[in-house]
């Protein structure tokens, strides 16, 4: 799978350069700031490009315009964004563009390779992905008293926050020990109780579950 | 009061980009040296997964620290999507009418930040309400920050040490900060502070 990617601390960018390429990803480029970004997504068409929330000029949140202009001029590249910080709203911003290959993780979660290269392919090969600190975020803002997540059960939010995440039934299974099966009745259980629209597609679902975690 | 602020967004940029990176770059490392090594080696795993959970602590407090010197949201994402953000994480459900645009100057945007935080918290701690209004609003001359609470009231002059010490800071700016708490009727504190 061939990426690139855009931070513009030098050790940083070229640390996770080597990084990737220990795991097997070719890194067609590195990338200092959002222009160096745009002209490197042009020239060489990358899978995946990761990206660093923070660059210049302003150092606020150039990373995310960045990942929202790729995603709308070259729809067929995928993005990672990494953040020192995680803010829900970033997640939701990032989904309403779609939620194709697109991903949002902490930058900590680089010290994990297998499970940080398991998402960038996750991306690549089109799924949606979420830190799991995104989720625990929004459903912390949720469970303040009157709303629907009171109605489910403690196995149900836990299959509904590795929905977030963005894995799929088979996937929340094997992390639960649960049969796919079952995780597709408490799938269904989850979306009749918090009158979601039902949707058999793991992206879509991962956009109903997250907006309606936000929506307060 | 503005030295402050500059000297707070120094070190949250020196955490941010100076402590925090190296320790991702060290995080970086030990995931490389785990895979090269941890497969003929398995008796490292062990070490290496320790220090990788320490390394993870450690981010995790400076992340931690650097919130509380300056928000992130604050950084990037300006006043009213800070305030946005602390009423969505507020223990209490906080009514939200943010009405700002744009940027306003970092004093600014930090003073009125804190005092919709601190007020927040006293409101939580000591209100006794069931709900929270956090209104904020600015014309282009003057930003009102607005947070009055349903609980009951009486609170004492000044409503306590953490907002005298807002309250410095805001005059700093050339503002204000007022609080009504009459007895069984809620408290609103209000801050208004010259934006233009």
């Amino acid at each position: 799978m061939r990426v690139v990617v855009a931070d513009d601390a030098v050790i940083l960018r070229e640390g996770l350069a080597r990084l990737l390429e220990e795991a097997g990803f070719e890194v067609v480029g590195l990338a200092a700031d959002a222009d160096e970004l745009y002209a490197l997504v042009e020239r060489c068409r990358p899978d995946v490009a990761i990206v660093d929330i923070r660059m210049p000029p302003t150092h606020t949140d150039e990373g995310l315009q960045a990942a929202k202009l790729i995603r709308s001029r070259w729809p067929e590249t995928g993005i990672l964004v990494l953040s020192q910080h995680v803010q829900a709203r970033y997640a939701v911003e990032l989904l309403s563009t779609g939620t194709e290959r697109v991903g949002y993780l902490l930058k900590d979660r680089v010290s994990d390779l297998a499970e940080l290269s398991a998402s960038i392919r996750r991306i690549g090969e089109g799924a949606p992905v979420l830190d799991p600190s995104v989720v625990a975020q929004l459903v912390g803002q949720r469970r303040k008293g009157d709303n629907a997540l009171e109605d489910l059960t403690e196995r149900e939010l836990e299959v509904l926050a590795l929905m977030a995440e963005g894995r799929s039934n088979k996937a929340i299974g094997a992390r639960l020990f649960i049969t796919e099966h079952t995780v597709e009745k408490h799938v269904k259980n989850i979306f009749g109780t918090l009158r979601l629209p039902q949707s058999t597609d793991d992206h879509r679902r991962v956009l109903a579950v997250v907006r309606f975690l936000n929506s307060q | 009061m503005r030295a402050t602020e500059t000297e707070r967004r120094r070190i949250e940029r020196d955490l941010h980009d100076g402590t925090q990176q190296r320790l991702v770059s060290i995080a970086m490392t030990l995931g490389l040296v785990e895979s090269k090594l941890a497969k003929d080696r398995p008796a490292i795993g062990p070490i290496l997964h320790e220090a990788r959970d320490a390394l993870a602590l450690a981010l995790e407090e400076l992340r931690e620290l650097t919130q509380g010197i300056r928000p992130a949201i604050l950084v990037e994402r300006g006043l009213a999507a800070a305030l946005d953000d602390l009423g969505r994480r507020a223990a209490l459900p906080v009514q939200l009418h943010v009405a700002i645009s744009g940027r306003l100057s970092e004093n600014v945007e930090a003073a009125a930040y804190y005092v919709a935080s601190e007020a927040l918290t006293n409101a939580v701690k000591h209100s006794h309400g069931s709900e929270v209004r956090l209104a904020a609003s600015c014309d282009g001359a003057m930003l009102e920050v607005e947070v009055a609470d349903d609980g009951i009231g009486g609170a004492g002059d000044g409503g306590g040490s953490g907002l005298r010490g807002l309250a410095d800071r805001v005059e700093a700016l050339g503002g204000r900060i007022t609080v009504s708490s009459p007895a069984g009727r809620g408290t609103t504190l209000r801050a208004e502070i010259p934006c233009g």
